[in-house]
C-alpha cells in the first residue's frame, strides 16, 4: 500500500517536472520573448517606409538659389536573380550605360549575394537608359543629393568653403549645411502598413501616414555675384603672388551680414567624396593668423577714445624702442624723428603704435582687445570656428602688450579682425557678423539686437580721416579705385610667421579697408598666406600687404562699385 | 379561410436546409462582393504605386530642370557667355579728355569787359573790402 502510493507520488512528481519544463519553456516563449517574437513577426508582414524630408534650399540676398536639390540613381543587383546564360548580357549592359569594369561586374554576378552596388548616384539620363534595358535581376534606387553651383574654374563650387555639403547619409558637413543640419534637414515623416509576399501594399490592412516636415531654406547675407568675382580676384591674386593660399572676406558694415568669404584654393562640393579631407578646411574662420599692422587701427582708435592721443599729437620715433628688454623696430629701422599718429598709420610705424598703447595704459589697451571683439570666438553662424585666446592681461608680459599693438603676437581669425575694423566704419558700433538673414520665414534674432558702441562716433570719425590718408599719402595707394581715390579707407598688414617660435620670411600679408569713407557700403579683408612675389626671395618687405594683398582689395572693389552703383560721398 | 391560409403557410415553409441555403447564399453574394471590391482596391493600389513612381521620375525630371535654371543664372555661367559673346568689365568711371587750348601769354590783353555794378554798390564794395578784404585778395596776399 505504501509502496503503491510512493510510484503514484513519483509518478506525480515526474510528470509535474516535465509539464513544469513545459510550461516553463512555454512562458519563456509567451512571456519572456514576447516583444522580440512580435516585433519578429511584424517586420515580415509590416513595413515602415520613412518619408524623407526635403532639405531647404540655400539663398543668397538677391534669392539667388545656391544649391538644388537632385535626384540621383544607384544600380544594384541580385546576382541570385539573375540566370547563369543571362550573366554575361546584364554585365555588358551595366558596363555600357554606367561605365563600370565589365569583368568586375560579372565577378559579381557570379556570387550568391543577394545584394551588390553596382554604381553610385549618377544622373536621371543614365538611369533612364538603364530603365530601358530591363536587365534582369538590376535594379534602381533613388537617393537626393545637393547640387552646387558652378565657380570660377571646372571643377569647382560657388562659395564651397561657406557652404560646406551634405554626405550621402544627409548629414550637413562644415559651413553652414552643418551649422544649420537641424534647420536644413527638416523631420522626416513615415508610413507604416501591411505588406503582401511579393512586397505590395495589403490596403486593407491598418495603415499609418506621417507627413515629413521640409527643412527650412536659409536667405543669406551673401551675394552670389560679389563672391563670383571675389573668388575670381583671388585665385588671380595667389596665382600671381606664388602665395600658399589667400582668402576673402566682406562685410556689410551696418548690419555685419557677409557679402562674400572665399578661399583660394577651393574644391568642387559636387565632388566632396573625391576630394582631399584637407582642402575641407576654412581658412576664413577655421584659421588663425596674426594680423600685423591691421591692428594699428585698433590700437590707435582705442587711444583716442580714452583721449590719450590725437590724429595730430606728435610723437619722437626713432625707429626702435626698447620694451622688457628687447629692441622693437619700425619695419624700414629708420628715424622719422617728430611725427603725428596720422604719419604713424599712413607709414604703418610700430613705434607709433607702441607709444600709443604706452600712453592709453596696459589695462585700457587689453579692455580695449576685448572690446573690440578680439579676445573672443566671433560667434558667426559658420561651422569651424577656429580661436586661440588671449592669455589674462595679468600674464603678458610689457613685450606682448607691445608686440599685440602692432598685431604680431596676437592670433585672430579673419572674422574677428574684420568685425573689429568694422567697428570704425560703423561710427563706432560692433555689427555682429553673421551670414544667414533669415531661416524660412524667421529673421535672424542678430538682426534685431541693438548693437554695443565700442567707441564714440568722434573717435571713429578721426580714425576715419587717418585711414583715408592712409590711402592717400601712404601704403594704401595700390588699393585706389578710380573715382574713390579721396573716399576710401584702408590699412595693409604684413607680419611674420613664426615657427618653433622663430619669425621667418614667410609672411601674412593684408589689406583692411571700406568705402565710401563717410558712408561705407561694404568693409572688405584679404589676406594672401606666404606670398613669394617676384624678386622677394631674400626681403620679406617685398611680400607686403601693398603689393600682394591690396591688388586683390582694388579689383573686387572695383566689381562692387559697378554692380552696386556705389558713388563718392 | 383558415384552413386555405394555413395551407398556403405550409406551401411557403421552407424545408429544413432552406434557411441553411438562404444563410450561405448571402455569404457567397457578400464574399463576392468582398472579393470584388477588394480587387478594385488592390487594383487602386497598384495605380496608385505606378503613378507614385511616374510621379518621382517627374520630380526628378523637375529637379534636373530646376538645376539647369539656376545654373543659366549663376554668375560662371552668365561670365562664360558674355566673354563669349565678346563683352568685358569697364572701368566705371569715366573721364573726358581734356581738350588742349592754345594760349599766347605773351599775346597784349584784350579790352576789359564793361562793368555794369552801380555806383552805390562798388562804394559799399570799396568800404567791405577795405575793412575784410576778399578772399581774392587773402589768397593772393598769401601766395
Amino acid at each position: 500500500m505504501g509502496s503503491a502510493r510512493l510510484r503514484v507520488l513519483s509518478m506525480f512528481v515526474v510528470a509535474m517536472l516535465l509539464a513544469g519544463a513545459v510550461w516553463s519553456r512555454l512562458a519563456y516563449w509567451q512571456v519572456a520573448q514576447h516583444g522580440r517574437l512580435a516585433s519578429q513577426a511584424q517586420a515580415q508582414y509590416r513595413e515602415y517606409v520613412e518619408l524623407p524630408a526635403v532639405r531647404g534650399a540655400i539663398f543668397d540676398r538677391n534669392l539667388t538659389q545656391l544649391v538644388v536639390n537632385t535626384t540621383v540613381y544607384s544600380a544594384f543587383v541580385s546576382p541570385d536573380q539573375v540566370p547563369s546564360t543571362e550573366r554575361d548580357g546584364v554585365a555588358q549592359g551595366l558596363a555600357t550605360v554606367l561605365g563600370v569594369d565589365k569583368a568586375k561586374t560579372l565577378a559579381t554576378l557570379e556570387t550568391n549575394a543577394k545584394f551588390a552596388y553596382i554604381a553610385r548616384r549618377f544622373p536621371k539620363a543614365k538611369a533612364d537608359q538603364l530603365r530601358a534595358l530591363k536587365l534582369p535581376g538590376v535594379g534602381l534606387e533613388e537617393e537626393t543629393e545637393r547640387s552646387y553651383l558652378p565657380g570660377i574654374a571646372p571643377g569647382t563650387t560657388l562659395a564651397s568653403n561657406l557652404l560646406g555639403f551634405v554626405d550621402w547619409t544627409g548629414n550637413g558637413n562644415y559651413g553652414l549645411e552643418q551649422k544649420y543640419q537641424d534647420a536644413l534637414a527638416g523631420t522626416p515623416g513615415y508610413i507604416s502598413s501591411y505588406r503582401d509576399l511579393a512586397n505590395r501594399e495589403i490596403v486593407l490592412g491598418t495603415h499609418t501616414h506621417q507627413d515629413p516636415i521640409n527643412g527650412a531654406d536659409l536667405v543669406l547675407s551673401l551675394d552670389a555675384n560679389i563672391q563670383y568675382a571675389a573668388e575670381q580676384a583671388l585665385a588671380d591674386g595667389v596665382k600671381k603672388d606664388n602665395a600658399e593660399s589667400g582668402s576673402v572676406l566682406i562685410m556689410d558694415p551696418q548690419t555685419g551680414g557677409i557679402v562674400a568669404w572665399a578661399d583660394y584654393p577651393s574644391y568642387n562640393a559636387n565632388d566632396f567624396n573625391h576630394t582631399n579631407p584637407a582642402m575641407f578646411k576654412d581658412n576664413v574662420l577655421g584659421y588663425v593668423y596674426e594680423p600685423g599692422s591691421v591692428m594699428k587701427v585698433v590700437t590707435l582708435s582705442g587711444a583716442m577714445n580714452a583721449g590719450a592721443i590725437a590724429p595730430d599729437t606728435v610723437i619722437n620715433d626713432p625707429g626702435v624702442l626698447s620694451v622688457g628688454g628687447y629692441r622693437i623696430y619700425d619695419w624700414d629701422h629708420r628715424n622719422h624723428g617728430n611725427i603725428d599718429y596720422t604719419y604713424v598709420l599712413e607709414h604703418s610705424l610700430n613705434v607709433g603704435a607702441m607709444k600709443a598703447m604706452q600712453a592709453e595704459g596696459h589695462d585700457a589697451f587689453y579692455k580695449n582687445l576685448q572690446a573690440f571683439g578680439l579676445t573672443q570666438p566671433s560667434g558667426v553662424d559658420v561651422a569651424g570656428e577656429n580661436f586661440i585666446p588671449l592669455p589674462a592681461g595679468s600674464q603678458m608680459a610689457d613685450a606682448q602688450y607691445a608686440t599685440a599693438s602692432f598685431g604680431q603676437g596676437i592670433d585672430v581669425n579673419m572674422v574677428q579682425m574684420l568685425a573689429a575694423i568694422n567697428v570704425v566704419a560703423n561710427g563706432g558700433k560692433y555689427a555682429q557678423p553673421h551670414v544667414v538673414e533669415r531661416v524660412g520665414t524667421r529673421v535672424n534674432p542678430v538682426l534685431l539686437q541693438p548693437q554695443r558702441q565700442v567707441i564714440s562716433a568722434d573717435a571713429a570719425a578721426k580714425m576715419t580721416t587717418m585711414m583715408e590718408a592712409v590711402v592717400q599719402h601712404g601704403s594704401g595707394w595700390t588699393s585706389r579705385v578710380p573715382g574713390f581715390q579721396l573716399d576710401q579707407c584702408g590699412k595693409t598688414g604684413t607680419s611674420q610667421i613664426p615657427v618653433n617660435g622663430q619669425y621667418t620670411q614667410d609672411v601674412w600679408a593684408s589689406f583692411v579697408g571700406f568705402l565710401p569713407a563717410q558712408h561705407p557700403r561694404f568693409t572688405m579683408i584679404v589676406v594672401v598666406r606666404k606670398p613669394h612675389y617676384p624678386g622677394a626671395d631674400r626681403d620679406w618687405t617685398m611680400n607686403d600687404g601693398y603689393l600682394t594683398a591690396e591688388p586683390v582689395w582694388q579689383k573686387i572693389a572695383q566689381t562692387m562699385v559697378v554692380d552696386w552703383h556705389i558713388t563718392p560721398d | 379561410m383558415e384552413v386555405a391560409s394555413s395551407a398556403a403557410t405550409e406551401r411557403l415553409r421552407l424545408n429544413r436546409f432552406g434557411h441553411a441555403y438562404v444563410g450561405v447564399g448571402a455569404v457567397v453574394i457578400a464574399l463576392f462582393f468582398y472579393l470584388a471590391l477588394a480587387a478594385q482596391i488592390t487594383q487602386s493600389s497598384y495605380d496608385i504605386s505606378r503613378l507614385q513612381d511616374q510621379q518621382r521620375q517627374l520630380i526628378a525630371e523637375q529637379d534636373q530642370l530646376r538645376y539647369q535654371e539656376v545654373t543659366l543664372h549663376a554668375p560662371a555661367q552668365v561670365q562664360q557667355q558674355a566673354s563669349q559673346s565678346g563683352m568685358q568689365r569697364v572701368l566705371p568711371a569715366s573721364y573726358v579728355p581734356g581738350q588742349m587750348v592754345a594760349i599766347d601769354l605773351a599775346a597784349p590783353v584784350g579790352a576789359s569787359p564793361s562793368d555794369s555794378t552801380p555806383r552805390w554798390l562798388r562804394a559799399v564794395a570799396m568800404v567791405v573790402n577795405s575793412v575784410g578784404g576778399t578772399r581774392d585778395v587773402l589768397a593772393a596776399g598769401n601766395k
